[in-house]
């Protein structure tokens, strides 16, 4: 009696599991479903009756409609704005995280202050003056308009510097009593240790600057220069006849961030855990 | 030794400060000199008019639809994202076989951009879309997605919502991960059942996580712009219009820089005052639970 009902138990959890985890992933099987559908089907079905190639080549084309867009450049452009800035960010919270949390200069609390003041400053404010800075600087329609009030992130300074602060001082006082220099010290004790927080940071702020749309919208007025999500967007008036493509321009855009975090999905989902303890 | 200390650390930390000069700094006084002006972004002519943005802004209906919606969102986005992130953590903590599996598929929704589900649910609600159909026939009606202010409200707001939940189920199960067996062990044989349990255990011991979650989820809705500027542009009458739709149609629609910049200041105390408030609320609730913070 007591097994059967452990039983039932578990047959229902796991039916609401498969069901709320369909829900979750629905919008994805539908996007690809539609994106690979006849057009006469799109948005008709769920799983279409035949898969056709004719969306994809349409967005690459532009189709007889004479609508070619830039989709290849957009997807380079992504990457490269996405990357450089992700890299950066990394960087610079690696850097400064390090000072704030090992080296005990004059005035690292006060900037650590600050971080934290800034953190929650809500940054809407500097919408438009960032803009006019960047106009004024001649860097609108440019790369480096995009990537540059973006290659810097207060989160991930924030986390750097709490993941330095948790190493174990003693651990790094004995290598160096034993004669290991700052480099040594650096390359065999922190950089392994933090692989964890460099995948997590790595990847939230790589989706986050990947799904940017306000700023890049703003920067970028010139097709050849936009983001994939940014031509996306933009899309809605001469694409707004053309589901099918819209939906492969969607596949386009999520792929590659879906691919990256099922690579990493195991230590990512650990190292989350690990974080939020 | 001191002196390494140092220029190491100013060395160190000197492209976050040029950064925050540049980036922070000099936008934020750029910001409020800017709102004190009549400007249209590209003119030299710019006049000085002192507070006449503010008083322009609070008396907006516009703006007043952005500061009531960004709570109307809060009522029922805070409510409705954290008992399904709950519900999530908990159903995949009492998994024993494949636990990572669905927590992947839970967070999944947190990886796709506001303009692609933008797009995906403009397809689902389409007239002739199968869930459309499916939904008229367990209704018995056609439901006005995007044309009647409650049901756009709605669709915003559970967009969001699918987005966000599995995102905050896992800051969720780290909590659930951290509490002891033995708590639930001691309880049983003092007799609680498991909704006691739930309500005198995992609530309190989950306390952190819902401080987290909740300031995460508040700050979250003064600051929606995807959703909106996709689906519906801030209508029907208002009902999904937001700060920050209306700050960039102010600035980049109507090349009202000045009066812009008033409304993103106005937007930022919002968020500051909101924010501080359930920060407030939760210490006080967390007191309770003898949270010291």
């Amino acid at each position: 009696m007591v097994t059967s009902n452990k039983r039932r138990r578990t047959v229902a959890l796991y039916t609401v599991a498969t069901i709320g985890a369909l829900i979750s992933i629905f919008p994805y099987l539908y996007m690809v479903m539609q994106s690979l559908a006849p057009w006469n089907e799109v948005d008709r079905r769920v799983f279409p009756t035949t898969f056709t190639l004719r969306s994809y080549q349409f967005l690459l084309t532009g189709g007889e409609a004479g609508l070619a867009r830039p989709w290849f450049r957009a997807f380079f452009n992504s990457f490269l704005v996405t990357g450089v800035d992700t890299l950066c960010m990394l960087l610079v919270g690696a850097m400064v995280g390090y000072a704030l949390a090992r080296l005990p200069f004059r005035g690292a609390k006060v900037v650590r202050n600050f971080l934290m003041f800034q953190m929650f400053y809500p940054s809407i404010i500097l919408l438009i003056p960032t803009f006019l800075i960047i106009k004024t600087l001649g860097l609108n329609n440019t790369y480096m308009g995009m990537i540059l009030p973006k290659a810097v992130n207060l989160w991930a300074i924030f986390m750097f510097s709490s993941f330095f602060a948790s190493i174990d001082r003693e651990l790094v006082e004995a290598a160096r009593v034993d004669g290991a220099s700052e480099w040594t010290v650096m390359s065999r004790i922190i950089m392994p240790m933090s692989t964890t927080i460099v995948t997590v940071v790595g990847l939230v702020l790589f989706l986050e600057r990947w799904s940017e749309l306000l700023w890049d919208l703003l920067v970028v007025k010139d097709p050849s220069h936009m983001t994939l999500n940014v031509l996306l967007a933009t899309m809605k008036g001469p694409y707004g006849n053309y589901p099918g493509p819209m939906y492969a321009a969607s596949v386009l855009l999520t792929l590659p961030i879906l691919i990256l975090f099922i690579i990493f999905s195991k230590r990512f989902l650990s190292g989350f855990q690990f974080i939020f303890r | 030794m001191r002196k390494y200390y140092e220029i190491r650390g100013w060395l160190l930390t000197a492209p976050y400060l040029i950064f925050t000069l540049i980036f922070f700094l000099i936008p934020l006084v750029w910001a409020i000199w800017l709102s004190t002006m009549d400007w249209n972004l590209i003119s030299p002519r710019r006049m000085f008019v002192g507070f006449g943005n503010f008083v322009t802004a609070v008396q907006s209906s516009k703006v007043m639809a952005s500061f009531i919606n960004s709570f109307k969102f809060m009522l029922i986005f805070v409510p409705l994202s954290i008992i399904v992130a709950v519900a999530i953590a908990l159903l995949i903590n009492s998994l024993t076989v494949g636990a990572n599996l669905y927590t992947v598929a839970f967070f999944l929704p947190y990886l796709a951009s506001g303009v692609v589900t933008s797009l995906v649910t403009k397809g689902l609600i389409a007239i002739n879309s199968p869930v459309n159909r499916l939904v008229v026939r367990i209704l018995h009606f056609q439901p006005p997605w995007l044309s009647d202010p409650g049901w756009a409200t709605f669709v915003i707001v559970a967009l969001i919502a699918w987005k966000f939940s599995g995102y905050y189920a896992l800051i969720f199960l780290a909590g659930l991960r951290g509490i002891p067996k033995e708590m639930y062990e001691a309880a049983a044989l003092d007799g609680a059942g498991p909704w006691t349990q739930f309500r005198r255990i995992t609530v309190p011991m989950l306390y952190p996580a819902f401080f987290t979650v909740v300031v995460l989820a508040v700050g979250l809705m003064f600051g929606i712009f995807t959703e909106p500027y996709m689906l519906t542009g801030g209508g029907p009458n208002l009902a999904t219009h937001t700060w920050q739709l209306e700050i960039y149609y102010q600035a980049f629609s109507s090349f009202k820089a000045g009066y812009a910049s008033a409304i993103s200041i106005l937007n930022a105390v919002a968020t500051f005052a909101g924010v501080a408030v359930v920060r407030w609320i939760m210490r006080y609730w967390g007191r309770a639970y003898g949270y010291e913070q």
